[in-house]
């Protein structure tokens, strides 16, 4: 609780969901949306005085809500504020010593004291995942993967180490890296995923990096995708990083195994039918007229001269959506799955 | 090892019959070299072989400890395991043998452990009024309190693991309260009966392994219909008492590919009805009129035909050797020509498969699954010249991917092949998926 211990000794200014959330997430490089989002409701929970089970229920829904609307997409902080609330009323509605009669002040003290427990587990399911995952990096194969997902870099370094297994897999990698996050105040910030690449190049795996535009040129020489994701939606597909759909498109039409691996915890009750039904707004496509460039540059003319690229023309944060069918398995700390199961593992928690 | 009372062609009859005389470990010994040697080779007469010698085992160990029990069926089928990696279904038997009885073993516990619920709630529960909230935790970690939440994370897979209580198998061996003496004593006459009920479980698997052709021919009706056209493939049991229990009340036409060099002969004698039973379990069963007795039309043609008949055929339904969790199978070679000539032709393509040949097995690596078999069955030794100019290979399986396959039928019933996972998690426990 030793971040906790700061923000109760100025208790007295209101709880701010947002920012804790966004606290969160920066202090620990290791911390997913959906645990960060439980860690902030946990957090909520502590400076709230309230003892009864529906004042509580009340103030976690409309906390939710306020934290959802403001961060820009919610989809995987989402997946923790809904497993947090499901398992609040699931343990409530159980008959037992925790149940309708039971004590309420138990589930509060253990979700208030375990708060740093729940981390834990979250970064060792990481660890299972790399366990479950080592038998899809073969000796011998070169494995195609993209952005900054930990988990995909836990596994392969798993892989590339001898403590995973009885050896080293010797395996090659093929590393999609796109252009970094540039934004005003940092302007050399390297790719996503640089680091993975520098870490795996350490422990003697050779990595070849290519830009978006090599992914269908290079896929011939790959032998399996693995990428992360953000949130695994009910149907089974999964919420990405911008430029992971076309990688699934690509290697189903090369007829390569394409999986992914993700935290049963990044599993979120949305259904998308299509790529822009997601509940995120993004303005990934922009139809303008030199027209609508004039205006826009007339509106703002001191950020005109800091970058030739207009903000609107790239989206660090932009994700897409991959269908299930692109998908071969999710490699989960469950087990490895079909995307079928995935609403079962959903309707589970929520029925 | 072979034993003295062993007939001259050893294989499933003779092991059978030599496992009532011989002590266990020489069974266990035999079996193992039948394996190596592939004299009992049949999926099914694999299984069979499996379960008999596991019930062998389980009632020899004269253990009342649940534990050491699995310990022994463990090392067991470790051992038959590593003697053919490739016929998946021994261990699959093994699997199902170990659930049976950690689930008797948990069974027995929970019985317990209502023992000592029942003991602590008598206590009045202090701990409640406490303020601090790891202090009332603590108070609680021996008594009730952890029941829901155990019972919760002992689910096999759950989503809620990641926010339930810390170490919630710590309640259970951890009851050492008021109630454990009195609840000690049952527990260890309920041991006995573990054995007792494992072994009725083992023949019940044993049952299933000899119901299993009629239990899915039972769904033949509602998937061949009148003047249809079915293309099959090698001489499997499962699919002929499929085609037979349809051809019973419907007139269709089978096309069936006569598999060369491995199963041919055997396709030959099915087709035409003068099937000498090779395959042991075949003698015990009532299975010698063929297809043709029924005034159903069965054209053998050559494998390399099953393409340019592939747009007549209404439905292609297949029989395999094993099925993997991810809805693969892997079965005689040649079927994944058929499957694939089936999509290209739209052509529904059913598998019919009993549920022990289901595997928890992820295909990582699909070429270690097929196994390779005698090479003269392509190229006889007389062609000894040409043998040693050439590298002659026959893979006795294929392995067909999952989207190749529209549809199992297994005893349970038909599942698409993306439900797999459902029933693989239903029949083996998670714990000895790697044993």
């Amino acid at each position: 609780m030793a971040t906790a211990d700061p923000r109760l000794s100025k208790a007295t200014e209101p709880f701010d969901i947002v920012a804790t959330y966004n606290d969160l997430l920066r202090s620990d490089p290791d911390l997913t949306m959906p645990i960060a989002a439980i860690e902030a409701l946990v957090l909520l929970l502590t400076h709230s005085p309230s003892s009864t089970i529906s004042e509580t229920l009340d103030l976690l829904e409309k906390s939710t809500t306020h934290l959802k609307k403001s961060i820009p997409n919610p989809i995987g902080l989402s997946a923790g504020t809904d497993l947090f609330q499901r398992y609040l009323i699931t343990t409530l509605q159980r008959p037992g010593q925790l149940g309708p009669a039971g004590d309420f002040n138990a589930i509060r003290a253990h979700l208030l004291s375990n708060s740093r427990l729940f981390i834990r587990r979250a970064k060792e399911s990481r660890d299972k995942i790399a366990t479950f995952g080592r038998g899809f990096v073969r000796d011998g194969s070169t494995v195609l993967t993209n952005g900054g997902s930990r988990v995909v870099a836990s596994l392969l370094q798993r892989a590339a180490d001898e403590k995973g297994g009885p050896s080293a897999v010797r395996f090659n990698v093929i590393y999609v890296l796109s252009p970094p996050k540039r934004n005003v105040e940092n302007t050399t910030a390297e790719p996503e995923g640089l680091e993975t690449v520098r870490a795996l190049r350490a422990k003697g795996v050779p990595v070849a990096t290519i830009p978006e535009s090599a992914v269908a040129y290079s896929l011939g020489k790959a032998d399996v995708v693995i990428v992360g994701a953000e949130g695994v939606v009910e149907n089974g597909g999964i919420v990405s990083r911008m430029g992971t759909y076309q990688i699934g498109l690509l290697a189903k039409a090369m007829g390569k195994p394409f999986y992914v691996v993700a935290e049963s915890h990044k599993f979120v009750r949305v259904y998308p039918l299509g790529q822009y039904d997601l509940p995120i707004e993004q303005h990934v496509i922009d139809f303008k007229t030199q027209e609508d460039v004039d205006t826009a540059k007339q509106q703002q003319p001191a950020n005109a001269s800091s970058t030739p690229l207009n903000d609107s023309e790239f989206h660090p944060d932009a994700v897409d959506f991959t269908p299930p069918h692109l998908i071969s398995a999710l490699i989960t700390d469950s087990g490895v799955l079909t995307p079928s199961a995935v609403s079962e593992e959903l309707i589970k928690i929520w029925f | 090892m072979s034993p003295p009372s062993a007939p001259l062609t050893p294989g499933l009859a003779s092991f059978l019959k030599s496992l009532k005389t011989n002590p266990i470990d020489t069974s266990i010994d035999n079996l193992i070299s039948l394996l190596k040697r592939r004299q009992i080779r049949h999926s099914r007469s694999c299984a069979t072989a499996t379960a008999y010698l596991l019930r062998s085992v389980v009632s020899a160990c004269r253990t009342s400890d649940a534990s050491k029990l699995i310990e022994r069926v463990q090392s067991v089928g470790k051992r038959l395991i590593a003697a053919q990696p490739r016929e998946m279904v021994v261990g699959n038997i093994v699997r199902r043998v170990l659930g049976l009885i950690r689930d008797e073993a948990e069974d027995d516990r929970d019985g317990e452990f209502n023992l000592s619920e029942a003991g602590s709630e008598s206590q009045p529960q202090t701990p409640r009024a406490s303020d601090d909230p790891s202090d009332s935790l603590y108070g609680r970690h021996d008594g009730s309190a952890l029941k829901p939440l155990s019972s919760l994370a002992a689910h096999p897979i759950s989503m809620f693991s990641l926010l339930s209580h810390p170490e919630p198998e710590h309640s259970l061996p951890g009851t050492p309260g008021s109630a454990s003496p009195s609840g000690r004593s049952p527990g260890h006459t309920q041991n006995n009966d573990i054995r007792a009920e494992v072994l009725d479980g083992i023949n019940e698997i044993i049952d299933e392994l000899g119901q299993v052709d009629d239990q899915i021919s039972a769904y033949a009706l509602d998937h061949i219909h009148s003047n249809e056209i079915i293309l099959t493939h090698t001489s499997s049991t499962t699919v002929q008492k499929f085609l037979l229990k349809a051809a019973a009340k419907r007139k269709f036409t089978v096309i069936h590919a006569e598999s060369y060099p491995n199963n041919h002969e055997a396709t030959h004698a099915t087709v035409s009805g003068t099937a000498t039973n090779d395959d042991e379990l075949l003698s015990t069963e009532s299975f010698q009129k063929p297809l043709i007795a029924h005034g159903i039309t069965v054209i053998l043609i050559p494998d390399s035909a099953v393409f340019a008949l592939m747009s007549r055929v209404n439905k292609v339904i297949l029989g395999t050797h094993s099925v993997l969790a991810n809805g693969g199978l892997v079965a005689a070679a040649g079927t994944r020509v058929i499957a694939r000539a089936a999509k290209v032709h739209q052509t529904p393509v059913v598998v019919v498969s009993g549920v022990y040949k289901l595997s928890p097995v992820y295909p990582f690596d699909f070429d270690s699954l097929i196994e390779y078999g005698d090479s003269s069955k392509v190229i006889g030794f007389e062609d000894g010249d040409l043998v040693e100019q050439i590298d002659v290979q026959n893979p006795l399986y294929d392995y067909v991917p999952a989207e190749l396959v529209d549809l199992y039928i297994t005893n349970l019933g038909g599942h698409a092949p993306s439900y797999l996972y459902r029933i693989v998690s239903d029949h083996y426990r998670k714990e000895d998926i790697s044993f």
